[in-house]
């Protein structure tokens, strides 16, 4: 047997990808495949007014229009922060609320409002321009400088701080720098980090009504954290009810670690509606 | 909001396809949708990344900007149309070789491109190469060896 030090190891999945036979998951398509399309915060700040989707519902092709008073009603948890921290004076890290569609306020651009499912993309997206929100826009936080002076966002965390989090020893680094010749003080601005795979994210649920069961098609690093986030804090589904595939993925960087907005809404959507949903690139 | 559709007659991997589409159609949305041919990918949908491209009537474009209706009486030839005979065309056996694909999403359009320049330059230079592949955007590999596939292939085609 050859050394396997220092020979050539071929990857077994190049085949595939090279000749077009890669399976990603904006390329799984379900028989009675209906498609959704999301209505997204223009603004970075806005108090959620009201919701008219009743032109929408009567477009061509529609299926259902479901906003965050839906995840109210049907008690559909937020989104989670996966890390937890303590500030410096021993207390936990205050988490803002992130529903999957706002039914208050919106805190970013391109924040979900609510979805369209339709037959078809096209009947999807165009169903979506009747979709009318009205918003009373407010003033964004838009600078972590600025953060703890600016008005507060959430009502339970003062200063709009989240945490404050302290690494080493604060004693003995003030006697260090106490010591010194001289001091010098510096503002570091780090960069914005943006994974950016080239696929981009995609999600695409069945539910099968005979078994009560969803099976979610994701563009995700870590299906099976999806999986109990998606049941256990979300609660879409009991764990036994949701099985969570990644298929072929087209990078991910880390990006792709944690459940977004679109795979909540697209299982719960699924089986809420009894039919499948897709949402993704193109 | 009713939908205009339009007949859209294209030969795909030398096959004659005829179909009844909406008029606004995409070539990528007309490959992926219409036929499943779903080697070619769209990445970013506005022509920037390169995933989507395919040749029609022998030069690389991007299918996510062109309209198939458009196009009625070319011939196309996605990535799933390299394969003769069950052996992959040089430029595939070539990225395979050298690493040069990872997660395999830019692969078909960055095969399909670098395809189009060995036809047209049979032995392209490292700068050819880079600039002809700069509408081809890879988040894995670093382009290193791309362009060293592309180099190989050279030698094969």
């Amino acid at each position: 047997m050859a050394s396997l030090v220092g020979s050539r190891v071929e990857r077994k999945e190049d085949k595939k990808l090279l000749t077009g036979r890669g399976k990603y998951t904006a390329d799984v398509t379900f028989a009675h495949q209906t498609y959704a399309y999301f209505i997204r915060s223009p603004h970075a700040r806005a108090e959620i007014k009201k919701v008219d989707f009743s032109k929408a519902i009567k477009a061509p092709g529609v299926v259902s229009v479901l906003t965050g008073k839906d995840i109210v009603d049907d008690k559909i948890g937020g989104l989670i922060a996966g890390w937890r921290i303590k500030s410096e004076d021993g207390s936990d890290m205050k988490v803002p609320p992130h529903p999957p569609l706002a039914s208050e306020t919106v805190n970013y651009v391109g924040d979900h409002v609510a979805v369209v499912i339709a037959e078809s993309l096209d009947e999807a997206r165009n169903a979506a321009d009747l979709v009318k929100v009205d918003y009373k826009v407010l003033k964004a936080v838009v600078d972590t400088s600025d953060a703890m002076k600016s008005d507060q966002i959430y009502k339970d965390i003062p200063k709009n701080l989240c945490f404050d989090w302290l690494l080493g020893d604060r004693a003995k680094v003030k006697e260090a720098f106490d010591k010194a010749d001289k001091v010098i003080k510096i503002d570091l601005i780090n960069n914005r980090l943006v994974p950016n795979a080239m696929e981009p994210r995609a999600a695409n649920a069945d539910y099968n009504p005979s078994t009560e069961e969803i099976t979610l098609y994701t563009t995700s690093q870590n299906p099976h954290l999806a999986r109990i986030i998606i049941s256990a804090f979300n609660g879409v589904a009991p764990e036994n009810k949701l099985r969570v595939i990644a298929p072929d993925v087209g990078g991910g960087f880390g990006s792709k670690i944690y459940p977004y907005a679109e795979e909540v809404v697209c299982s719960w959507a699924a089986k809420k509606n009894r039919k499948t949903s897709k949402m993704g690139c193109g | 909001m009713g939908q205009f559709m339009i007949k859209v007659g294209l030969e795909v991997n030398g096959k004659k396809i005829q179909k009844e589409v909406p008029e606004h159609t995409l070539l990528s949305t007309f490959l992926r949708e219409h036929l499943n041919l779903t080697g070619t990918h769209v990445g970013c949908d506005t022509s920037q990344c390169g995933a989507c491209v395919v040749h029609v009537d022998g030069k690389s474009i991007k299918s996510c900007t062109a309209l198939a209706a458009d196009l009625n009486g070319s011939k196309v030839k996605t990535i799933e149309g390299l394969v003769k005979n069950g052996k992959m065309h040089p430029m595939q056996e070539a990225f395979k070789k050298l690493h040069g694909l990872q997660c395999g999403f830019c692969t078909p359009g960055m095969v399909m491109s670098a395809i189009d320049l060995l036809e047209h330059n049979s032995n392209p230079s490292d700068k050819e190469i880079r600039d002809w592949l700069e509408g081809n955007i890879c988040r894995c590999t670093g382009y290193q060896n791309i362009v060293a596939a592309v180099k190989e292939a050279a030698t094969k085609m």
